[in-house]
């Protein structure tokens, strides 16, 4: 609790800094810091009814998945096609949908938007839930049915709780990604028209077109302080609660059951009230408790109904995945026959941005290892680093396109090239900090034994990094990458066309889904590109990640003691 | 505290039975290989049979106690009658009621790890610290919620009718 | 002797597990009976198939061919009057020692009042009084076994079926809570009435039942069916007691 007193004053500490800062050196911006609060309030709500969406879908998805055999079946892979996905590039069709179906009102671009964002939260959620309900012991399930744990008594005391840490582990990532793509969603532009919503995304990037370095500023400084406090007011507090519904505990580890927000306790919570409340909803609750007992009752006399319902539902989800796959093929067939003019630009395209994403990589490996050797091995580096790589890492970088591309294009004297750097540059930003924070990990969670042996056996220098640092942490290295890539992929979108900025782009994939949309609206362009990029992205994780996952697990696992 | 932290009650009148059941006096080392301990896991057993005045260790032969004798007897209730009354005048557990009572709140979890390891130093206290709970749970004079992190005074539950 | 009231019927139960179009059996022609006051133990080698029994006794599994009744009807899982108890404990992590005992009551639909009642009176019994709000994870591996029989015992549980219920704690832990749960048993005023328990220890078995049925290993075959008429309380150091260990062990190897 010390801690999270510690962190919220530095976060207080450094947006109240900020803002003094921001407004003695620009003092005409220093103005639109009033409205500054209300842009974040809308920006979050986004994201919270994004996150409330996703949640829900989770929820649900993940149960199903791991109580239905046979719809796992179909459920998995999908759900593994949708998680590859780069979701931006679906972004303008869910936009136009929704904006002709809301008659070009603004609910259809929040609702496009908070669609947007829930779609880059929604996959990995789901997974989490699944992965944590397929792991619980059969001892539990079995102890679960012994003692008559049937529906939502079995949901609220078992499942629900076994997929508690996975589920707010997986959360706390998906909000990250959440923040990329609203940033990016809050300004779109499509078929010559620009949507905007307010919020603070807008901001940062309506200030990067109008070159305001105190707007940008401003924006991200705002952004920072959001993104922090959520982390330290939310997100800290649930995974230290999360922790007290884990299951298997290595030995050695003490894990403390905690309230989250004990530190609250001096706001007054009028118990009277509630139980009040609770007497009220009393007759509601025993009329739901007696018609799902009347409901267990009819299942027990006739136990073919349970059975009934759950072919009902499987036949439904197949039905709906039937149609879906076979639009996409009819599509896909149709685009054959006539090929759209550029669509042999699309293997270049492909190619040149596969080669960038290649270089960002290899930037984001070269800084991230030796830093997470030193932050994880040093308590005192890790103290001090820890809060300011986080803050950096706070900032999406699609907030951060209008200072990288304004940097890019000022440091070099080569438009072009500058115009390569800069797009390498978003794709470092996008990548590097999953790397860097699961290697951390990685290195954190070398056994002290193994670092001692290492020692008294006088390994050191470059032999330590062989023998022990590297390998050991080759199973985060590779979860790191995965994640990594996927936003690198992601990014694509908006890291090769600056419209905001400057009118500008590079040769790749992104922008070839950029100009199919914005500039000549050509649908079937659009579709190919997306095709090529769901091929490429899965054929890695297939014939790249998989296998090297496979064989890590088997060579560098560190069993814990 | 420190000779019966990490080791159960469970353990300590499981050790009386195996002495009891080879006659009251039997050689450690023997009981050891009996129950398929080693000295690790049996030691400290023994010491905490020792400190609570249940049993006597002479020469590697351990013998059971008048107030041994009477823990094996008793049943459920009784035994934890017994306990009580040894826990209640160890220092380290006076020390913590007598806190709780001066300053007539509850102690939270912070502040009494802190006292121990001003004592005991800080490589000793946790264990220390979980040792009052458990067996100041047990013996029902004290409650602690691991949520809230707080300890109380409680009183014992009354025998049953 | 008078005759005395039979809870359970195993009748001719036998277990296969198929794979690839192939038959593998577990367990092939089990048949005996359970009466009320009874204490009994399945013992047999490793891999006999004697938890897959237990888990068809407690309705946890369904036997390829023969039928378990309980009471004179096919059991169910859901059947409160008959519970279990883990090797593994199986106990909820991120429940307190009440919640957990509570568990069936729950489930059950018994009102809140009357669960918190129960709740309290067995975790009495089972002597965790004060350690009603704890989570298992500040218990001991025997307190957590006493949880799982305090939950077992919770629904007014005629037969308690216990799987290995001692195989994860130390030997002295184990000594102490077999006693506690012989006393148990033969309290007239307290469930049981009966308990089933499968044990790899022939020490075990000897120590606690009234009968031990022999299992041979795969597939699990009933290979004997003996009445242990040791007094109680028995002594392991005992000449008598060896012989029967000695009688067992020779059954099954």
């Amino acid at each position: 609790m010390a801690a999270l007193r510690r962190r919220l004053w530095v976060v207080g500490g450094a947006a109240f800094g900020a803002a003094l800062a921001a407004s003695l050196l620009f003092p005409t911006t220093a103005t639109e810091a009033g409205g500054l609060g209300l842009l974040s309030l809308y920006s979050l709500a986004r994201m919270f009814a994004a996150y409330a969406l996703a949640l829900v879908f989770a929820i649900a998805y993940g149960t199903t998945a791991a109580t239905n055999r046979k719809a796992a079946t179909v459920m998995l892979p999908l759900l593994d096609v949708l998680q590859s996905i780069p979701i931006l590039g679906f972004f303008p069709a869910v936009l136009l949908f929704f904006v002709s179906t809301f008659n070009g009102s603004p609910i259809g671009l929040e609702i496009s938007v908070v669609v947007l964002v829930f779609t880059s939260m929604a996959w990995n959620m789901a997974f989490g839930v699944y992965e944590a309900l397929s792991t619980i012991p059969h001892d539990l399930e079995d102890a679960a049915t012994e003692f008559g744990l049937t529906g939502w008594l079995r949901f609220r005391r078992l499942m629900f709780p076994a997929a508690v840490p996975k589920l707010v582990y997986n959360s706390i990532l998906s909000w990250t990604n959440g923040w990329f793509f609203l940033v990016a969603s809050e300004v779109f532009a499509a078929y010559g028209t620009t949507y905007t919503r307010p919020g603070i995304g807008s901001l940062i990037a309506q200030a990067g077109s109008r070159a305001d370095v105190g707007g940008i500023a401003l924006g991200l400084a705002a952004l920072v302080v959001i993104v922090l406090g959520v982390d330290a007011l939310i997100w800290r507090p649930l995974s230290g609660w999360a922790d007290g519904f884990r299951i298997d505990v290595p030995r050695g580890e003490t894990v403390r059951t905690v309230r989250p927000y004990e530190w609250l306790r001096w706001i007054p919570r009028f118990p009277g009230m509630w139980r009040r409340a609770a007497t009220r909803f009393k007759p509601v609750s025993h009329v739901y408790v007696g018609a799902s007992l009347r409901l267990e009752h009819a299942y027990a006399r006739h136990p073919s109904v349970p059975k009934t319902i759950r072919r009902v539902d499987l036949a439904l989800f197949l039905v709906v995945f039937v149609i879906v796959v076979s639009a996409g093929l009819v599509g896909l067939a149709g685009l054959f026959l006539h090929l759209p003019a550029d669509a042999g630009e699309i293997p270049a395209a492909a190619l040149s941005s596969f080669a960038r994403l290649v270089v960002a990589y290899g930037l984001a490996i070269a800084w991230t290892i030796p830093v997470a050797a030193y932050v994880g091995r040093s308590a005192k580096a890790s103290r001090i680093l820890t809060p300011v790589l986080e803050v950096f890492a706070s900032v999406p970088a699609t907030a951060l396109l209008p200072v990288i591309v304004g940097f890019a294009l000022a440091v070099t004297a080569h438009a072009s090239f500058g115009l390569q750097v800069a797009s390498v540059l978003v794709a470092l930003f996008s990548m590097q900090w999953y790397l860097l924070f699961n290697l951390i990990g990685g290195v954190r969670s070398i056994p002290g034994d193994l670092n001692e042996a290492a020692r008294s056996f006088g390994v050191r220098g470059w032999t330590y990094w062989r023998r022990v640092l590297l390998p050991a942490i080759v199973p985060s290295f590779l979860t790191g990458s995965i994640t990594a890539w996927g936003a690198g992929w992601n990014a694509l979108i908006v890291s090769e066309y600056f419209p905001f900025t400057r009118d500008v782009h590079v040769e790749g994939l992104g922008w070839l889904l950029d100009k199919a949309t914005f500039i000549t609206g050509d649908s079937q362009l659009l579709l190919f590109s997306i095709f090529m990029m769901i091929a490429v992205v899965l054929a890695m994780n297939k014939l790249v990640w998989r296998p090297l996952i496979r064989r890590a697990t088997v060579r560098y696992r560190v069993e814990a003691a | 505290m420190q000779p019966i932290s990490r080791v159960s009650l469970g353990q300590i009148v499981g050790l009386l039975k195996a002495v009891d059941e080879a006659g009251g006096d039997a050689d450690v080392a023997e009981i050891g290989r009996s129950v398929e301990m080693d000295l690790d896991a049996l030691g400290p057993i023994v010491n905490a049979a020792e400190f609570l005045g249940l049993a006597r260790a002479e020469e590697g032969n351990l013998t059971i106690e008048e107030l041994g004798r009477k823990v094996l007897n008793a049943g459920l209730r009784q035994r934890k009658a017994i306990v009580r009354e040894i826990i209640k005048e160890l220092p380290s557990f006076q020390r913590l009621t007598e806190r709780i009572q001066a300053t007539g709140r509850p102690a939270t979890r912070e502040e009494v790890l802190a006292a121990i390891e001003e004592r005991f130093g800080s490589h000793n206290a946790p264990s220390i610290f979980n040792a009052l709970i458990y067996w100041g749970r047990y013996v029902e004079l004290l409650s602690y919620d691991s949520r809230s992190e707080r300890i109380e005074l409680r009183q014992p539950s009354p025998p049953a009718a | 002797m008078t005759k005395k009231k039979v809870i359970l019927e195993v009748n001719d139960v036998s277990r296969s597990y198929f794979e690839g179009g192939k038959e593998f059996k577990a367990l092939e022609h089990i048949r005996f009976d359970l009466y009320a006051q009874d204490f009994v133990c399945i013992v047999g080698p490793s891999g006999c198939g004697k938890s897959t029994l237990l888990r068809i006794i407690v309705g946890l599994d369904r036997p390829t061919s023969g039928e378990v009744l309980f009471e004179g009807k096919p059991i169910e899982a859901k059947n409160p009057q008959v519970a279990m108890v883990f090797q593994s404990f199986a106990i909820f992590p991120w429940l307190t020692v009440e919640q957990n005992v509570e568990l069936g009551l729950e489930a059950r639909r018994v009102a809140p009042s009357m669960r918190a009642e129960k709740a309290k009176r067995y975790i009495e019994i089972v002597g965790l009084t004060g350690f009603e709000n704890a989570f298992p994870r500040e218990l001991s591996g025997g307190m957590k076994q006493r949880v799982g029989l305090a939950r077992a015992l919770a629904t007014d549980t005629v037969l308690l079926c216990m799987d290995e219920p001692f195989s994860a704690l130390d030997a002295l832990t184990a000594q102490n809570l077999r006693d506690e749960i012989l006393e148990l048993w033969s309290d007239p005023a307290l469930p049981p009435d009966a308990v089933l328990m499968v044990t790899h220890s022939i020490e075990e078995a000897v120590y606690l039942a009234d009968r031990v049925i022999v299992l041979s290993g795969r597939p699990g075959r009933q290979v004997a069916e003996l009445e242990i008429d040791l007094p109680r309380p028995r002594n392991r150091r005992e000449p008598e007691f060896y012989g029967w260990v000695d009688d067992i062990y020779s059954l099954i190897v």
